[in-house]
């Protein structure tokens, strides 16, 4: 099992109260599994990302990824795991404009103390994978939102994590740009990547193979979507 | 290897914000502009100050008749003083404990002649000690000697002004030149000195270059004074063995004078090492002002970095939390904010280190003011301006690593 919480609750403690976000959540995650997180804005979907993604630990419960207990760690530790088992997909790429693509792709492995060589050799390969090899010197600012958030999945592959986790990648992509997106996850999952997309969009929610809705701090049903699943193979 | 990113990083960041960058760093340039000035300002006077006291020789004391008037003079004859004379030299020479060497010397101020020019001179006679007394060396020929000495010979040095007045381009060494009714046959060219262009305490100021020395001994058998008043000899030199018993010397000196004259205060002491420390030590106030302001103009330096670094954290917030999203640690994050405060600390260091060293030649190329430039105070001031770029890059550093990657990913 890749991911387990377990009775996992959230609250923020803002002064003189305290605001409680998710309640009870208990979720499983195999491997290889391809699924999408949906809910309305303010069901607590996107807490679950940042918890899910390392960025923030849970009040009370328990989250396990791959066999270590997040929830304990320390903010050293929390970072080595965003570094090396999470991959984040942004909205809005979230790409450094000062650095080129090439750049961009190789800062985790900056962070990963990953000597010169080796990085640029990983940072190309993986640029490669999402089709962008002619575009490596460019700045973002050269860059469509097409091709921006393609470097974005490139240095998010960069570190072979053990998720992907995309926050709305089609957000900011006209449709058509946004399909060519989904077609490169599903190929992605397909090389045997772990994806977890959060969106509020059915359409997008239904390239994955699962779908977890979420409201007002619980998860109202998680299920699978078959036509997907058959369509897939 | 995360450094040398860091370090491009931190230099891209330079380039790009020229203007701003430039402006961050003014107080530093001029921090440690004004640090490398001040400090050879400060070591160019000291080392004036010192050549000019070494000609006197430092472990001497020295000994002159006071200038009085005619009336003065006729009184202290009247009340029994005959002035310096040799004899006084000689019982300071017997009595007086740690006395390496003691010279006496006359003078008189006339004209030397050789041909048809002439110089204005002083026609100092001397005792052989002399030269081993005071720092005398000749540029050709030599100075007068014991030989000289005892057998009353008519033979002078020139000093070096002298020397280039009467002579130009020939050679003086075996020449005679004409002082009063004197022939003096030239044995000696002296090397040029440092001009003695100010007073050192009663000693009077003179351009010790315009002097001719000949044998005490000539000098009392074939010069005369204009004033019949006038005493034997002019000065006294005393060489003491050890700098610190000048003072405790001089006084036992003053002691001896005085019974010898009467009671007659018709002479100074002058201790030239004393009033060399006098002066370095009014000279510390001067330069503690001095380190004073290039302190706070570096202090004024990195407040203007710190400021600058926390508008730019600020700035960078959202990138901030993007780095922190892709695994950079709170440890990452300030090392790459330090190492942006200390680049443009650096560099600030390096322009005000070509600032202040093109300052100090400036200053002594066009005004009196001597400057000396020792290699220590340029690793100071560079030193200081790391060191500044450290400290003032801390506190935003530390603002930047603190930042919560949820929110600062979310800032706009």
């Amino acid at each position: 099992m890749l991911i387990e919480i377990k009775s996992l609750f959230k609250s923020y403690d803002m002064g003189d109260v305290v605001v409680p976000v998710l309640f009870d959540i208990n979720l499983q995650i195999r491997k290889n599994e391809y699924l999408a997180i949906m809910g309305p804005s303010g069901s607590g979907k996107s807490t679950l990302m940042n918890i899910l993604g390392c960025l923030d630990t849970p009040t009370e419960g328990q989250y396990f990824l791959n066999k270590t207990d997040v929830s304990s760690l320390d903010d050293n530790a929390l970072s080595a795991m965003r570094n090396k088992e999470i991959g984040f997909i942004f909205q809005n790429f979230n790409l450094l404009p000062r650095l080129n693509a090439l750049q961009n792709v190789e800062l985790p492995l900056v962070y990963a103390g990953v000597k010169n060589a080796e990085r640029r050799e990983r940072a190309l390969m993986a640029l490669e994978r999402v089709g962008l090899s002619d575009r490596i010197l460019h700045k973002s600012s050269e860059m469509s939102g097409g091709q921006r958030q393609r470097v974005a999945i490139a240095r998010a592959l960069v570190s072979k994590p053990g998720i992907l986790l995309a926050d709305e990648p089609t957000g900011a992509l006209d449709s058509k740009t946004g399909e060519e997106i989904m077609r490169l996850f599903d190929e992605l999952n397909k090389d045997g990547n772990t994806i977890i997309l959060i969106t509020h969009e059915q359409e997008i929610a239904n390239y994955a193979h699962r779908t977890i809705f979420i409201k007002d701090g619980l998860i109202h049903s998680d299920n699978l979507n078959q036509k997907k699943i058959l369509n897939f193979n | 290897m995360q450094y040398e990113e860091n370090i491009r990083l931190a230099i891209r960041g330079l380039i790009d914000h020229k203007f701003r960058s430039f402006l961050t760093m003014l107080g530093i340039i001029f921090g440690v502009a004004s640090v490398i000035t001040m400090l050879s300002i400060g070591e160019g006077a000291k080392r004036a100050a010192i050549a000019k006291y070494q000609d006197l020789g430092v472990n001497n004391i020295i000994i002159r008749e006071k200038k009085l008037s005619d009336d003065e003079l006729e009184e202290v004859r009247a009340k029994f003083s005959q002035g310096l004379s040799i004899q006084d030299a000689t019982v300071i020479k017997e009595i007086v404990p740690g006395v390496l060497r003691i010279a006496s010397q006359a003078e008189i101020s006339t004209e030397v002649k050789y041909t048809d020019k002439s110089a204005k001179s002083t026609i100092i006679g001397i005792t052989p000690e002399y030269v081993e007394m005071l720092n005398f060396k000749t540029a050709k020929g030599d100075f007068i000697t014991k030989d000289h000495y005892n057998r009353n010979l008519k033979v002078c040095v020139l000093g070096a002004g002298v020397a280039a007045n009467l002579f130009r381009n020939e050679d003086p060494i075996g020449k005679m030149v004409k002082v009063e009714d004197q022939w003096l046959e030239v044995v000696g060219v002296l090397k040029s000195k440092t001009l003695f262009t100010e007073t050192v305490g009663e000693l009077a100021a003179r351009d010790l270059n315009t002097d001719i020395y000949v044998p005490l001994s000539t000098f009392l058998k074939r010069f005369t004074h204009e004033n019949i008043l006038a005493s034997e000899i002019q000065q006294i030199t005393v060489q003491v063995d050890n700098s610190n018993r000048l003072v405790e010397t001089s006084q036992l000196i003053n002691a001896i004078l005085l019974r010898h004259h009467f009671n007659n205060i018709d002479y100074n002491i002058v201790i030239p090492y004393e009033l060399l420390k006098q002066e370095e030590k009014e000279k510390e106030i001067y330069n503690f002002l001095l380190g004073a302001i290039a302190a706070i103009s570096l202090l004024v330096g990195g407040i203007g970095i710190m400021n600058i670094m926390l508008a730019t954290v600020m700035e960078r917030t959202r990138e901030i939390g993007i780095r922190r999203a892709i695994g950079a640690r709170k440890s990452d994050i300030m090392s790459q904010f330090v190492t942006e405060a200390v680049a443009i600390s650096i560099t600030g260091g390096i322009i005000g280190v070509i600032l202040g060293v093109s300052l100090s030649l400036t200053v002594s190329l066009f005004t009196d003011v001597s400057t000396y430039i020792r290699l220590y105070s340029i690793f100071i001031a560079f030193g200081f301006s790391v060191l500044v770029g450290i400290c003032f890059g801390y506190l935003p550093a530390k603002n930047a690593a603190n930042l919560k990657p949820v929110d600062s990913i979310r800032y706009e």
